[in-house]
């Protein structure tokens, strides 16, 4: 075997880590380095083969209060505990709020974080780039989400997208600044496809995978044709962005034209009591769909629960009085009954499917929210401590990670941050971390994230 | 985008003597499910609807009861000066059911 040699790598806590990077040295014989990665970035492994395991993350947009979910202190003075009270779960000694009594029974599957932290900025978009991309922001070195990193590095199964949001991107949700949910330097090649509509109305259609107005399809074929051949033309002088371009219109013309990715969509296939199980409901019917494009092939689907935090009924439970007065009266009529229903219809079908054991499921948010209530009797942003959780794969159900103070003000034991789930979720998708390095900015090779994943839940 | 609910929720109730079981709720909307307690024409008690279908409530006071499922029909995020929803309420998604103590 050939050492590459030892690379000292700064994390983000300011520590390192050594890293080695070996390279067979038979199957590499005169390739330098570079050019090995250039292959592999070019696809010389075979993605169709590449055997991993598939993500569907939920995406809280807005944060749920740790205190009023899933970290409850029912014993701190009543300006912290809040309304709501704790029941018990499947797991013994485990406690979550009474409006989760579905969740309350499939503890058992599920591995809560409770410890969660991080010390940057309190706004939306730092939490949903630090739990999408595991990085921090820096304007000039953007990062990618989690499912441009897995298509980057494993394409797609088959026709439709390796990585997809529903039902639409994250648009505003205070500051102009990204929302951690693009591909960044690793191209457009490797955006997600965003749905952009809502699978729970009865019109419901996929905008994009409509042929334009008054254009049949085969008249959109014959377009595809044309451009073929002006492309053909310029193939001459190659570049890397003429290769990213015809991956792009490669995968947009499948999707326009494929009847089976059409189909993918088509939440019509689905039994109504299946969709009423789910909740005839945004969040609930992109869950379903969600689960639909990962049994057709896509790899990577990220649920946003929410586009916005302005004007709608949210987790930001700041009770302003203005277009950000969510209050507990959100989370008891419509929020967690709603969350509820939704993952513990998407874990039971999963499980009923056999889909579970290869599908990791993340349900990730922004921050916590402040331990005392605020005057307005709501609670504000708070990145000092929250819980999200993992199930699905590998990962070792009924169990809990960390805890918080009597207050759910901060960690009280084994802390984790952001970068640290990201890890956990590639691990959990059987991503070796040690060996699997990304073509990352200028194509230099780096680790896909700088940090360990959280061992004890695969334990 | 604001979630849009459409459709009617709908459940059938079973009424053996006291105990009223329900349906699974089609076009359910997954927003909260409670039931709505009546007494001679007078709302006494709103209860929860938990998991479990079937529901009985303990109060043996002597009178009409009727018994209806209801569901929060989510249409803004208004609220009252309260801080509670302004414009969204709970709509009736069943046919009550009636006894006699």
């Amino acid at each position: 075997m050939l050492h590459i040699g030892n690379q000292y790598l700064p994390l983000c806590s300011g520590g390192t880590r050594r890293s080695f990077l070996q390279v067979g040295a038979a199957a590499m014989a005169g390739l330098s380095l570079p050019n090995w990665l250039t292959l592999q970035a070019a696809g010389a492994i075979d993605e169709k083969k590449a055997k991993i395991r598939n993500c569907i993350t939920l995406f809280l947009v807005g944060s749920p209060g740790h205190l009023d979910t899933w970290d409850m202190k029912p014993d701190a003075p009543e300006d912290i505990r809040g309304k709501f009270k704790p029941i018990s779960t499947s797991v013994p000694g485990v406690q979550i709020c009474e409006h989760f009594p579905r969740m309350a029974r499939v503890m058992d599957k599920v591995a809560l974080i409770r410890s969660l932290h991080y010390s940057t900025g309190a706004s939306h978009e730092n939490g949903q780039r630090w739990m999408m991309t595991g990085h921090d922001f820096n304007a000039a070195n953007k990062q990618p989400h989690m499912g441009s990193v897995i298509s980057r590095l494993y394409g797609s199964k088959g026709d439709l997208p390796a990585s997809i949001l529903l039902p639409t991107a994250i648009g505003n949700t205070g500051t102009t600044t990204p929302h951690g949910q693009e591909s960044a330097y690793l191209g457009s090649a490797h955006q997600p496809f965003i749905l952009g509509s809502d699978p729970a109305l009865a019109n419901f259609k996929v905008a994009d995978l409509e042929a334009p107005g008054g254009q049949s399809e085969l008249r959109v074929e014959a377009r595809r044709k044309l451009l073929q051949e002006i492309d053909d033309v310029q193939r001459q002088v190659e570049t890397s962005s003429t290769l990213e371009r015809d991956t792009a219109y490669a995968r947009a013309f499948n999707l326009l034209t494929s009847p089976q990715t059409k189909k993918a969509f088509d939440l019509n296939e689905e039994s109504p009591k299946l969709r009423d199980r789910y909740g005839r409901n945004t969040f609930g019917q992109s869950c379903l769909m969600a689960r639909r494009l990962i049994e057709r092939g896509t790899r990577f689907v990220t649920v946003n629960q929410f586009d916005t935090v302005f004007g709608i009924s949210c987790w930001d439970m700041h009770a302003d009085g203005g277009s950000l007065n969510n209050t507990y009266a959100d989370y008891e009529h419509v929020l967690c009954p709603q969350f509820d229903l939704a993952f513990t219809a998407l874990l039971e079908d999963l499980q009923q499917r056999g889909m579970l054991e290869e599908t990791v499921i993340a349900v990730i948010s922004e921050f916590g929210r402040t331990p005392k209530i605020n005057a307005k009797g709501g609670r504000d942003h708070y990145p000092s401590a929250w819980t999200n959780f993992l199930a699905g794969g590998p990962i070792g159900g009924g169990r809990v990670i960390g805890s918080t103070d009597k207050i759910g003000a901060a960690p009280h034991d084994r802390p984790v941050e952001p970068p640290q789930v990201v890890a956990s979720i590639y691990q959990a998708m059987g991503i070796d971390l040690e060996t699997t390095m990304l073509p990352g900015p200028g194509n230099r090779p780096i680790r896909l994230i700088d940090a360990e994943p959280i061992r004890e839940l695969f334990s | 985008m604001d979630q849009k609910l459409e459709g009617t929720p709908k459940a059938t109730l079973r009424l053996a003597e006291r105990a009223v079981t329900r349906s699974e709720v089609s076009n359910d909307w997954g927003t909260r499910l409670q039931w709505s307690i009546s007494r001679d024409g007078k709302q006494i008690a709103i209860v929860g609807a938990g998991l479990d279908l079937t529901f009985e409530h303990p109060d043996t006071t002597p009178g009409k009861y009727e018994i209806v499922l209801q569901q929060f029909h989510y249409v803004n995020y208004k609220k009252d000066k309260e801080g509670q929803f302004a414009e969204s309420k709970y709509i009736n998604v069943s046919e009550p059911v009636a006894y006699t103590i």
